[in-house]
């Protein structure tokens, strides 16, 4: 936790409630609003360009009186500034978001990785693992560089996490130095289908094509066993190759074995604490979206009005995250989303994005 | 239009293109320039066509694309085409000539357009026919309107001109039709750079299949263009008029055209006139916006704007704007570049000096089209040619760069040269 008193009497509130179990996650809103609003004080008090952009807005502590009216910053902005609600002195630990070496990369200051770790293994408990039983370990193998070979990747680092606290003896990471090792996870994957283990095998979906891609030059299937998952994350942004989700996950179930019902899309971004599963695996009687853990609000905001967009129609994903507790609880994404029932969709940056100019690339308007 | 249908649009096109070249190169050059007439009078039925179709079909609202097309249209005059003639290819005769140098075309040419902006699409299809090339277009998906309408008005004056041209719609991921389209003699790509350099690639690969006959394939690719400002345009009622040319620059076409301004870059060592700027600008683009309304936009642009104003507040930037997306005038404190969600957002971005200025420019100068110039007194024929010799094909004032000449010579290139072929008979 924390060393200033402030802060860790908020880390305490925000760990209790991240420490509860996934089966007991219940919408509390009193307890959200009023951690979130303490929270929003602290970090007003403590990250002065947080402080600025909020007093540029006229939202302050004493003018803000729900968790709706908490500003939230762009989450470009951490490409432009340390936005930290501790002194720099006390950091401990640095995640990247990823990009070429000729890109500015944000960055997710820390100066205590205790929540989040705590948020991620609960949401990936509650959205991948939902069937394991306490205690229990599960046989998970991974397609990114381990946290040593990419210490500064939160995604690494989260599944470093998860490989510690529920993977079994058999679990781990399946890419080494930048290259995805598919003889070894040829042999891995055969071994478990060999001792019927099911596997749940998680990475990014650009990994996911690679894989697809050596297992068919090699014209090799490995139907997993069942019960066994996929977990993908992340999108195809500077990448020579892109695949839509829908063919890659007919590829992963042809590969594989995995029905679509059982390929979870995980949304997260470094800099949140938290991250956002679908809930194919936790509430598969009802349609495919993601889930907001309870110490998250995500709000779809029509960026015409910087209201809540109708229900239904497109918002920006704005996301208030009590894990944040050290950087600022409040971002604004630059995805589009759209509510399903209870929770919501990631929808891309897709929706009329395409430049109409004469010589203008759709891809410059996003490019930095 | 399916890959058959293509190859027979062109076998019909290298046709009537023998015929075309029977008739003298000025009679051809007199019809084409008898129709640019037709289109650019202020009160042409067919400009007023395209102004009632354009709106419905590309999303830009109808009292812009009034003003946009009277503006880019004025300059594409009957005379202009003549100039461009005798300037580029030595006059028609050349075109003509049985000995000496002379010039000519190809069997077929092809162009493929981009974007919803109609003014190239002129340039496009007259380029080839004054070389009496025949030619195929392709349109945008967002303007299937402006090349089908110049051909009627082609055929109205010359049917054999307009039998010239043939307009072939087919989806952009269609590779076999744009295989189809790349075995004409001369293919002309407008786009982004991917795509641009995709269609090169398809048109190397048909050369492989048709090496005999000559082949030439000229792709124009992504340009931007800004503005800049020296302090003689930042005080007094220069500023207000220059404000009101840059938001006229701005506003035509939405800022999606190459030569829309991005950014305006202030020079000079007074550190409150890209302020003034900003906010003069500020000003004259809510004015712009009553009179010539930003056309739709989707909910990613939308975002993409919201998130750019927001960014630029975390940084302390200085952000004017309308209270919905229409218009966004962001005073940032460098000239670093940043990215342009276009659509009515501009950036103004001080420097301390002319060489400053054009050091920021320099990594982007492959990619500038032209620069608004203004307020520089003495100096502005001297920093004209440095922003040339850094990459601009257009240096002009603030309020033209949405009506070039009908010569402007596009990405460095002249209009004509890029499709015409050179030779020199030199014996009796």
């Amino acid at each position: 936790m924390s060393a200033d008193p402030g802060r860790a009497s908020l880390d305490a509130r925000a760990l209790a409630w991240l420490r509860e179990s996934p089966g007991s996650w219940r919408c509390d809103e009193a307890r959200f609003a009023a951690l979130a609003l303490d929270l929003f004080s602290f970090q007003f008090e403590h990250c002065a360009p947080y402080r600025r952009f909020c007093e540029r807005r006229g939202r302050t502590p004493e003018r803000v009186a729900q968790w709706r009216e908490i500003p939230a910053v762009p989450a470009g902005a951490f490409k432009e500034m340390a936005l930290r609600s501790f002194p720099a002195e006390r950091e401990a630990h640095l995640f990247r978001t990823s990009g070429t070496t000729s890109e500015r990369r944000g960055a997710l200051h820390l100066d205590t990785l205790e929540l989040y770790e705590a948020s991620l293994l609960a949401s990936f408990m509650r959205g991948v693992l939902p069937d394991l039983a306490p205690g229990g370990r599960a046989r998970i193998r991974v397609l990114t560089p381990s946290p040593r070979e990419a210490p500064d990747s939160s995604l690494s680092h989260m599944f470093g996490v998860v490989l510690h606290k529920l993977g079994d003896a058999a679990s781990g990471f399946d890419v080494q130095g930048g290259a995805l090792q598919v003889d070894e996870l040829v042999i891995a994957l055969e071994k478990a289908t060999a001792d019927g283990v099911s596997v749940a095998l998680c990475g990014t979906a650009f990994a996911f094509v690679h894989l697809l891609e050596a297992f068919a030059e090699r014209d090799v299937r490995i139907p997993l066993p069942p019960g066994s998952r996929v977990m993908e994350t992340g999108g195809f942004k500077g990448r020579a190759r892109e695949m839509p989700r829908g063919a890659l996950y007919l590829g992963i179930e042809h590969a594989l074995a995995v029905a679509p019902e059982r390929i979870v899309n995980q949304y997260g971004m470094t800099e949140l604490g938290s991250q956002f599963y679908d809930s194919v695996l936790c509430d598969p009687s009802r349609a495919r979206r993601k889930f907001a853990p309870p110490w998250t609000r995500v709000r779809l905001i029509d960026p015409e009005t910087g209201e809540d967009a109708r229900p239904g129609a497109p918002g920006i994903v704005t996301i208030i995250d009590l894990a944040n507790t050290g950087s600022v609880l409040a971002i604004q994404t630059a995805d589009l989303g759209r509510a399903i029932e209870d929770g919501f969709e990631v929808i891309g940056r897709e929706l009329g994005a395409e430049a109409r100019g004469c010589s203008i690339a759709a891809d410059e308007m996003l490019a930095r | 239009m399916s890959a058959a249908q293509l190859r027979g649009a062109l076998a019909r096109l290298r046709d009537i293109g023998r015929i075309l070249r029977e008739r003298r190169a000025a009679d051809v050059h007199a019809a084409l320039a008898d129709v640019l007439d037709a289109w650019c009078a202020p009160a042409s039925p067919w400009q007023s066509a395209l102004a009632d179709a354009l709106p419905a079909v590309s999303g830009f609202s109808a009292e812009m694309v009034r003003e946009g097309l009277a503006r880019g249209l004025a300059p594409y005059t009957g005379s202009a085409l003549h100039a461009l003639v005798r300037d580029e290819l030595g006059g028609p005769e050349r075109q003509d000539a049985t000995r000496g140098p002379r010039v000519t075309g190809f069997a077929s040419a092809a162009t493929v357009l981009a974007g919803a902006i109609p003014l190239p699409t002129f340039v496009a299809i007259s380029a080839p026919l004054a070389l009496r090339t025949p030619v195929l277009v392709k349109p945008s998906m967002h303007d299937p309107v402006s090349a089908a309408l110049f051909a009627r008005s082609l055929a109205a004056r010359d049917p054999l001109l307009g039998a010239c041209v043939e307009i072939a719609s087919f989806d952009r991921d269609d590779a076999a039709s744009l295989a189809a389209l790349c075995e004409a003699e001369c293919v002309v790509a407008t786009g982004s750079d991917v795509a641009v350099a995709a269609i090169g690639r398809c048109f190397e690969a048909s050369r492989a299949h048709s090496a005999s006959a000559p082949r030439r394939f000229v792709g124009y690719g992504h340009r931007s263009s800004l503005a800049m400002l020296g302090l003689g345009a930042t005080r007094g009622d220069a500023l207000a008029t220059t404000a009101a040319a840059i938001a006229l620059d701005v506003a035509l076409w939405d800022q999606l055209g190459c030569l829309s301004p991005l950014a305006v870059h202030v020079v000079g060592a007074d550190r409150g006139a890209a302020g003034r700027v900003a906010e003069a600008l500020a000003d004259a683009l809510a004015a712009a916006e009553e009179r010539w309304p930003r056309g739709d936009i989707g909910p990613a642009v939308a975002a993409a704007i919201a998130h750019e104003r927001a960014e630029a507040e975390m940084r302390d930037a200085t952000v004017f704007a309308s209270r919905g997306t229409e218009w966004s005038v962001v005073c940032e404190a460098n000239a670093q570049r940043r990215s342009a969600p276009l659509h009515r957002f501009v950036r103004v971005q001080p420097s301390t000096s002319v060489e400053a200025c054009l050091a920021a420019l320099r990594p982007r100068g492959g990619q500038l089209a032209a620069v608004a110039l203004a307020g520089f007194g003495a100096e502005t024929a001297e920093i004209g040619a440095a922003l040339a010799e850094l990459g601009a094909s257009r240096v002009c004032a603030p309020g033209a760069l949405q009506s070039p000449p009908l010569g402007w010579p596009r990405d460095n290139l002249r209009v004509l040269l890029p499709l015409a072929r050179f030779g020199e008979v030199e014996c009796e």
